[in-house]
């Protein structure tokens, strides 16, 4: 009582300008504190929950989680076999190289070895080298690999799941998982490697709407299932927006996020500036070099090249059974529809050469193996429904696009992936960016590509996440 | 305040325009040669050879043995035909297709009018040429050469053709058709080098009129088959009498469009719009940029690689027969989208669509065909012929459920000599094949006026 009276007193003490200094700073403070407490409070998107199996759900609820092999037989070879003989060339424009999509030379050359060489059995070894699973989850039959770290004493394991994204799989871990599995250090991981319902193993939707956040809600549920409540996640292209999803969801389950690739979604006057900006006064905007040299000029880069490059997320995201339904008869029609992204997206330079420098990082052993996990399965179609169900509302407008991410995050940036984020617009939602990498080769299929690098980067920043527990 | 500003930009649009009108520019093109390798030395053989459409037991069985060996995969629960070609639906037809079509006699119903193959800058060129059989004493048959576009042939033309060939009315005019394949289409060799574009394109068929004998002759055309006539009468003025279009998408943006997209809803009389323009103009955001970018997939990709687009659809007929029956539903009616066959046989026949498919199968042509959107849009959306009005006399006939649609005002920009307009009744994007008696009454419509002003 005493006090207020006290502070009655002071306050008419003041003159005009000094009670209106005061209000308004009062005013300014607390509206700091507001702010810096609203982005300090950890926010996270809804669950949801779906099913989506065929007819109605029925009531039986299976939980186990069963072995699978990958299997073949002679007459799927056969078949395969047949229908790359019944192939129907079309010439190729006189000196195109791969500007008018795949180039038909190169392409009869890729499927000789595929008719003659390469060996899907010893293939389907190579795969069936880590365990693979089966597990029910919202109708669905959620195909996994695996893969525990040898028992080495004075080593932290840590759980860990590896998300592939389009026209990718599961396998284009393969070469990295030993890299992060059976280390000789103090650090080893314990890793899942899912397929994402309607690719490859996992079985597709039979229900419209299945978007990224319900893969990442199965995908939370799987990881529970298996008894992980707290993990690391890594992706790229789908996989990076389903692990952030999955971070978004559940940020209490996920140690730290990394990705790399970084889709720019927020656009707005912060991006127009650091544009116009950028170019001149890098530093004004929080650019390096290095992101003035991957972004400008940026019309060319960003608008250009990418109109030419999205004709196919354009088809599928509106028409994915129309697009797809060739190629899931024609073994030739889909290794060119897939092997075209192996080449453009690893480095766009390729589409002046005849045979798209396919082979400078890749065996065409692990290409066709990725294909024929499309082929056998025949999961083209389904694959590529993901991009008309995550198109269907405004990607900018859904919840995931307006929330931010409070979780640990790191990013590899690789020189030639699809489109470069630079450090200031990553800021923009991922809240708690701890390690941010230019590397120095690589384009969009990292982990495929550059698993060394990638395992590195990875390594570093869990190393990072680890060291500054909180 | 908001009167004045309106006046203003009126006004300066009217400026404009007048400006814009006297600078009537030609259309220039230099020769080309399509074949492989380098020109051979010495004249081109201009020889017009015959053609008949031809076929064997092994290519029947082959189609066969494909569609036998088709890998269906369901569509999702209740997505109609929005998702792509229905799976359900696509195995009736490919059942049809399989057990009850019949090649040999589609390719007699081809062969019932003469078909030839000329050779013009290096590559083959085919067409239909029909004549009429029973003209009356001192009448001369009007030359006219019909451009089909994508995924359509000149088959499309085969229910129109009796209708201008042999009118029934007596004083209707009797037309001799042209009915070329566009280089890459069907019957005609695919140009072996890259540029070859839609100008290229008129130009080859104006060396066809002329090489037959025609000095001067009407145009007909819509899809790709309006980008050809148009640049055909803009390459040569005089020899194109007149152009009927029945598609007519703005390519050219300027202040009065401008205008009339913003103003259009509220005051459709200032600039001529009909109640049909407002409902398919408005509202803006889904009507011009939703529904386009819904249904431009297939544009964006064969436009950049076409190589891959058509590389599996070249060894799988059914994939084929997806892809390109899709255009025929949704470019017929969008509502189509919402039904499980896809409303295809309500305007087609089963019969008819395949033909038009075979085509593209036993030529190989898909990926070829696909080729023309890249070339068309290698220097971008702004290439000279958009800039250059057309000076003939035209003809609009606007379809209902075309996919773009054209008002009157927006038509006058691009073709100065603007005769005809004609909201149609009803009909979609393949509006020849399939509303032939409509079609071919608004093109007696549009020759009476331009030859009865003559």
């Amino acid at each position: 009582m005493q006090a207020v009276e006290a502070i009655q007193k002071a306050l008419q003490e003041l003159d005009r300008p000094k009670l209106q200094l005061l209000a308004l700073s009062s005013v300014g403070i607390g509206l700091t504190y507001f702010l810096v407490w609203r982005r300090k409070a950890k926010k996270s998107i809804p669950l949801g929950d779906g099913w989506w199996g065929h007819g109605q759900q029925t009531l039986r609820d299976d939980n186990k989680i069963y072995p699978f092999k990958v299997e073949t037989s002679e007459d799927e070879i056969n078949d395969l076999h047949r229908r790359i003989d019944q192939m129907r060339y079309t010439e190729p424009l006189e000196d195109c190289g791969f500007q008018y999509g795949f180039n038909s030379n190169y392409l009869q050359k890729v499927v000789s070895y595929w008719r003659n060489q390469f060996d899907w059995k010893k293939q389907v070894a190579k795969l069936n080298e880590y365990p693979h699973f089966k597990t029910n989850i919202e109708g669905l039959d959620v195909h996994f690999v695996h893969v525990r770290a040898p028992h080495r004493p004075g080593q932290k394991v840590l759980p860990l799941m590896l998300v592939h994204g389009w026209p990718g799989s599961f396998f284009e871990f393969y070469k990295i998982l030993p890299l992060l599995t059976d280390t000789k250090d103090d650090l080893a991981f314990e890793v899942i490697c899912p397929s994402i319902p309607g690719y490859g193993f996992s079985e597709a939707p039979h229900k419209q709407g299945f978007c990224s956040l319900d893969a990442a809600r199965i995908f939370l549920k799987l990881m529970e299932r298996l008894g992980f409540n707290k993990f690391y996640l890594q992706g790229g292209d789908w996989g990076s927006l389903i692990t952030t999803n999955m971070a978004q969801m559940k940020p209490q389950c996920v140690s730290g996020l990394h990705l790399n690739m970084l889709a720019v979604t927020k656009r707005g006057v912060g991006m127009l500036l650091s544009l116009i900006i950028g170019p001149y006064l890098p530093f004004l905007v929080g650019f390096t070099r290095e992101d003035v040299r991957r972004l400008f000029p940026y019309f060319e880069k960003n608008v250009y090249d990418l109109l030419m490059e999205s004709g196919y997320m354009h088809i599928q995201g509106t028409k994915p059974d129309t697009a797809g339904c060739g190629l899931n008869d024609s073994p030739v029609g889909l290794a060119a529809y897939i092997l075209e992204k192996f080449s453009t997206w690893t480095d766009r330079k390729n589409r002046d050469l005849e045979d798209g420098d396919l082979e400078k990082k890749y065996s065409l052993d692990d290409l066709l193996t990725n294909v024929m996990i499309y082929w056998t399965t025949r999961s083209i179609i389904p694959s590529m429904r993901f991009y008309k169900e995550n198109f269907k509302t405004n990607p900018q407008n859904r919840v995931d696009a307006r929330t931010g991410i409070f979780v640990p995050m790191g990013h590899a940036a690789f020189p030639n992936e699809l489109m470069h984020c630079p450090l200031p617009w990553a800021r923009w939602r991922f809240k708690d960016i701890r390690s941010y990498s230019y590397m120095p080769r690589g384009g969009h299929f990292a982990a495929f590509e550059e698993p060394r690098l990638l395992a590195e980067d990875f390594v570093k920043f869990v190393r990072k996440v680890e060291g500054k527990k909180r | 305040m908001l009167l004045e500003v309106l006046l203003a930009l009126v006004l300066g649009a009217v400026v404009l325009l007048v400006l814009r009108r006297s600078k009537a520019a030609v259309l220039k093109t230099e020769d080309g040669w399509w074949g492989a390798g380098s020109p051979p030395a010495g004249a081109e053989d201009e020889s017009i050879r015959p053609f008949q459409v031809e076929t064997s037991r092994e290519e029947i069985e082959d189609l066969q043995r494909r569609i036998d060996q088709t890998r269906p995969v369901p569509s999702l629960e209740d997505s109609q035909f929005n998702y792509g070609f229905n799976s359900t639906y696509l195995q009736k037809v490919a059942a049809y297709w399989r057990n009850e079509f019949d090649w040999s006699k589609q390719v007699d119903k081809l062969n019932q009018y003469p078909h030839f193959k000329t050779k013009i800058e290096g590559i083959d060129v085919h067409y239909v040429h029909v004549k009429p059989k029973n003209l009356p004493e001192g009448r001369t048959a009007v030359p006219l050469i019909m451009v089909h576009g994508w995924p359509g042939s000149f088959y499309e033309f085969y229910g129109i053709l009796p209708l201008l060939t042999e009118p029934a009315n007596a004083d209707d005019v009797a037309f001799e058709v042209i009915c070329p394949s566009i280089p890459g289409y069907g019957f005609s060799e695919a140009p072996r080098k890259k540029g070859f574009n839609s100008v290229c394109a008129a130009r080859v068929f104006l060396k066809l009129m002329r090489r037959l004998g025609f000095g001067r002759f009407y145009a007909q055309g819509g899809d790709w088959g309006w980008q050809i006539t148009t640049n055909m009468a803009q390459l040569d003025p005089t020899a194109v009498k007149g152009l009927h279009i029945n598609f007519a998408p703005v390519e050219n943006v300027g202040p009065l469009l401008i205008l009339s997209i913003l103003l259009g809803r509220r005051f459709p009389g200032l600039f001529g719009f009909t109640e049909l323009d407002v409902k398919r103009l408005y509202p803006r955001v889904e009507k011009m940029l939703v529904e386009p970018l819904k249904e431009t997939g297939y544009f964006h990709i064969q436009a950049t690689k076409p190589d891959t687009a058509g590389r599996g659809l070249n060894d799988s007929p059914v994939g084929l027969a997806a892809y390109i029956l899709e255009k025929f539903s949704t470019w017929t009616d969008h509502e189509f989208r919402n039904l499980e066959d896809g409303g295809l046989e309500r305007k087609f026949s089963l019969e008819d669509l395949l033909t038009n498919v075979m085509i593209y199968w036993t030529t190989g042509s898909i990926t070829s065909s696909m080729r023309f959107y890249k070339e068309n849009f290698a220097k971008g959306f702004y290439p000279p012929h958009a800039r250059i009005p057309v000076t003939v006399p035209t003809g609009v006939a606007a379809f209902p459920n075309e996919l773009m649609h054209t008002p009157k005002l927006w038509a006058k920009q691009k073709n100065h000599k603007l005769k005809t307009y004609t909201t149609m009744a009803r009909g979609g994007h393949f509006a020849a094949m399939e509303e032939p008696g409509l079609m071919a009454q608004d093109i007696q419509k549009f020759i009476k006026v331009v030859e009865g002003k003559k």
